[in-house]
């Protein structure tokens, strides 16, 4: 026995004794790279100025992550990553023309608001990114909605504070817009599958989402359940319904790839924290965000609904859990 | 396909000794040998300081109830009885300890069968076994004897376990390939004592050179089969054991007696071939010792009540990057305070962990759902865990609390290094506790009216 280790001072927990190389910031730095593939695209799309927000967006965060932690004396979380996963997120629901200090205000809400002062990580009760999303759009719909959208490959000034959007960079309705009046849009479906239309930095390119998906399924990080369930509610309702004169096929394309579907069904519906653990309580959830998302868009007053379909089916995640508890081995023990 | 269970998790195995050969032990100079090694009551001892004892004499025994006889693991002097903490930190336990002569001096009841053990009846193999002091030595160290009893009658099967799912240790996978004959002929012996007509040996698919040298042994025996399954973890729990070799469902608070089916761990098998055929009592067992803490991982056949400290210093010492001493697997093993801890009949390793192995800073639950998939009881560990920390016996209960095997496989997983056994443990029996309490009132009560 070596001298040093007598009398050292044994470490006692309760067992396991080994754990998981796996913690919570390898997952979130996961997350991070499946959605650099859109972001890379919002930049060749829209210009550096999708950057410059994403990183205000993503910087905000973190920040007021850190200072509510240190002011509120609570433990300093930053390293998790989720912060920046929020923050990305955001800016990938606003408009490229927005005010740079649109993001600001988001993540304040986002992460103050929705998150910490309901205890941080894992704690809130609906999705942060999302939640400022609809707070912002609705407290300075000018900055987010209608004409605020501009053309794409329009490359905005990354730096200046405002943008003035002229008559010749205004894209007008965007696809969803458009649709909602029962008119096929200008641009072609295989452009809305790409990604080469007007819509938030994030959500345009449904092809660049799916690929960080993928990366996600293949990583285990999300399961199959929440995206597919979702993606294939919207397309059977539309395909059954479509509006005006396009035929179901066509109105199908644009309802699944032009809005936001894809970014909420891929990355804010699988939100861990915000969605249920069972796979069965997975696929309701799934299906109950591609109902609610057609309500809105068919009968609703807004073009697009995917982000309050994924709020209000947080507030069910619990029940969903409760309801769907796996029959236990061998039976219950009383 | 190999046979498995739903659930559990793939754990880098770290059997870095399964190459190392049991050896036998440099006699320890003292030994303490606790009078509780096993569930049930604890023995009384039956000598007293300044006796001399031989090896494998009677020190300790209960008569009435539930119980486990203890014997001297060497030859010498009884140099105190004392009070000690039990290896788990709850409650007190009288602990004999021996100064060792170094003589060997076989104690004289220690002799062959007479006759055939083959032909033994299931009551003498009982006896014998009782005798001996043998219990379970996969881990919870039920005493055989009452495991046999329980079984007579009732089991068509007997499964012999030695799927060994703990990362590190490799004792049973070394006593498969040195002694197949002692677990094979211990393991007829149970079969004829409970009157199983068929016997499986479980074996995990990372051991195949035992799987080949346990077939080509168990061909002498009829009616005996090898079972290779998945390498996954818990797979050596009985109820996980058996609903992949069975495909049923051992029920909760049942046996798997209920269900046609009797368990054995091998090295079990091992001391009750000894206890039956040569008549000698459980006095020492295989240990692995490993950790990426200790100099020479080995693999040692040690006398019960020797200090992990004696044991550590004959592997070579432990290094400065000590940081933990873990009785048992990594995965359900009790963490050690004191180096002067001891081995125990049931003891199948002693880990020596760094503090690169140790992360015990608590996060919050994200909600990922890894425990859930892992959970090889179905349960849902993140709210059993939530509940549980809010003090929420009900809510807790209502998630299934109390059948939770504490098998580790959802705290192991947890991204976010919550406790989660930790916090079920803890619920779980305070829960067990008051219901324990409520029958005895009910009991009481029921009592009382009838007077």
């Amino acid at each position: 026995m070596n001298n040093q280790n007598q009398g050292k001072l044994l470490t006692m927990t309760a067992s396991p004794h080994i754990k998981s190389p796996i913690k919570t910031h390898n997952i979130m730095f996961d997350v991070i790279i499946a959605l650099l593939p859109a972001l890379f695209w919002a930049i060749y799309i829209f210009g550096f100025r999708s950057l410059t927000l994403t990183v205000i967006s993503v910087v905000s965060c973190v920040l007021f992550e850190y200072l509510y932690r240190k002011i509120m004396r609570k433990s300093n979380t930053i390293t998790d990553l989720s912060a920046v996963v929020t923050g990305i997120l955001l800016a990938f629901c606003l408009p490229v023309s927005v005010s740079l200090w649109i993001p600001v205000v988001g993540a304040f809400f986002a992460i103050v608001i929705v998150k910490q002062l309901y205890g941080g990580i894992g704690k809130n009760v609906v999705n942060p990114a999302l939640a400022a999303r609809v707070f912002l759009f609705i407290s300075f719909p000018s900055q987010l909605s209608g004409d605020a959208f501009t053309k794409p490959y329009e490359h905005l000034p990354a730096f200046s504070i405002n943008v003035n959007i002229t008559d010749e960079i205004r894209a007008g309705a965007t696809p969803m817009a458009v649709i909602k009046n029962g008119v096929l849009p200008e641009s072609s479906e295989l452009s809305c599958m790409l990604g080469g239309i007007a819509g938030c930095i994030g959500e345009i390119s449904a092809t660049m989402l799916i690929l960080g998906g993928i990366y996600l399924l293949l990583r285990k990080v999300i399961t199959w359940h929440i995206p597919v369930t979702l993606l294939a509610t919207v397309a059977v309702i539309s395909f059954l319904f479509p509006l005006g004169d396009i035929s179901g096929l066509e109105f199908m394309q644009y309802q699944l790839f032009s809005g936001g579907v894809v970014i909420g069904a891929v990355f804010m519906a699988t939100d861990y924290v915000t969605s249920p653990v069972t796979a069965k309580g997975k696929v309701i959830f799934g299906i109950g965000c591609g109902l609610i998302t057609m309500f809105i868009r068919y009968f609703g007053g807004y073009p697009e609904g995917v982000s309050f379909a994924i709020l209000i089916m947080n507030l069910f995640v619990w029940y969903l859990d409760k309801g769907t508890k796996p029959i236990c081995f061998g039976g219950a023990r009383k | 396909m190999l046979k498995t269970f739903k659930g559990g998790l793939h754990i880098p195995d770290n059997k870095n000794t399964r190459s190392c050969p049991i050896q036998a032990y440099p006699a320890p100079g003292k030994v303490a040998i606790p009078m509780q090694q096993h569930i049930g009551a604890p023995a009384v001892p039956l000598v007293k300081k300044g006796d001399y004892v031989k090896k494998g004499q009677l020190i300790g025994s209960f008569e009435n109830g539930l119980s486990c006889p203890i014997h001297a693991s060497v030859s010498g002097t009884v140099a105190d009885i004392e009070m000690r903490n039990s290896y788990t930190g709850y409650g007190k336990t009288a602990y004999i300890i021996i100064e060792n002569d170094f003589e060997d001096n076989l104690d004289e009841s220690i002799k062959p069968y007479d006759g055939n053990p083959m032909q033994a009846s299931p009551e003498q193999i009982v006896e014998l076994v009782r005798k001996a002091g043998v219990c379970g030595l996969g881990g919870a160290s039920f005493p055989t004897y009452a495991k046999i009893q329980s079984a007579i009658g009732k089991a068509d099967e007997i499964i012999i376990n030695c799927a060994e799912c703990e990362p590190y240790i490799t004792e049973n996978h070394r006593l498969m390939l040195e002694e197949p004959q002692y677990i094979l002929g211990g393991a007829e012996i149970l079969m004829r004592a409970t009157g199983a007509k068929h016997m499986t040996v479980a074996i995990e698919n990372n051991k195949m050179d035992a799987v080949a040298v346990i077939s080509e042994h168990i061909k002498s025996i009829k009616q005996a089969s090898v079972q290779v399954l998945k390498t996954k973890y818990p797979q050596g729990d009985e109820r996980q054991l058996m609903y992949a070799i069975k495909g049923v469902q051992m029920p909760a608070g049942k046996l798997p007696a209920d269900v046609g089916c009797v368990i054995f761990n091998a090295e079990t098998c091992v001391a009750v071939y000894h206890a039956v055929y040569n008549g000698m009592p459980l006095i020492s067992t295989v240990v692995t010792i490993d950790g990426d803490a200790v100099e020479k991982p080995q693999n040692f056949r040690i006398p019960v009540g020797t200090s992990i400290e004696d044991v550590l210093s004959n592997c070579g010492g432990t290094k400065d990057s000590l940081c933990k001493i873990v009785s048992g697997g990594p995965m359900m093993g009790t963490a050690q305070w004191d180096m002067n801890a001891v081995i125990m009949k049931n003891t199948s390793a002693i880990l020596a962990l760094s503090d690169k192995t140790q992360d015990n800073h608590e996060g919050n639950c994200i909600h990922c759902g890894r425990c859930i998939n892992a959970c090889p009881m179905h349960l849902m560990p993140n709210y059993l865990a939530a509940f549980s920390k809010l003090g929420d016996k009900e809510n807790a209960e209502y998630f299934n609390i109390l059948s939770c095997v504490e098998c580790g496989s959802c705290t192991y997983i947890c991204p976010g290094n919550v406790p989660i056994v930790q916090y079920i443990r803890t619920v779980k029996g305070q829960i067990l506790a008051e219901k324990k309490k409520a029958a005895e009132k009910a009991a009481k009560e029921k009592e009382a009216q009838s007077k």
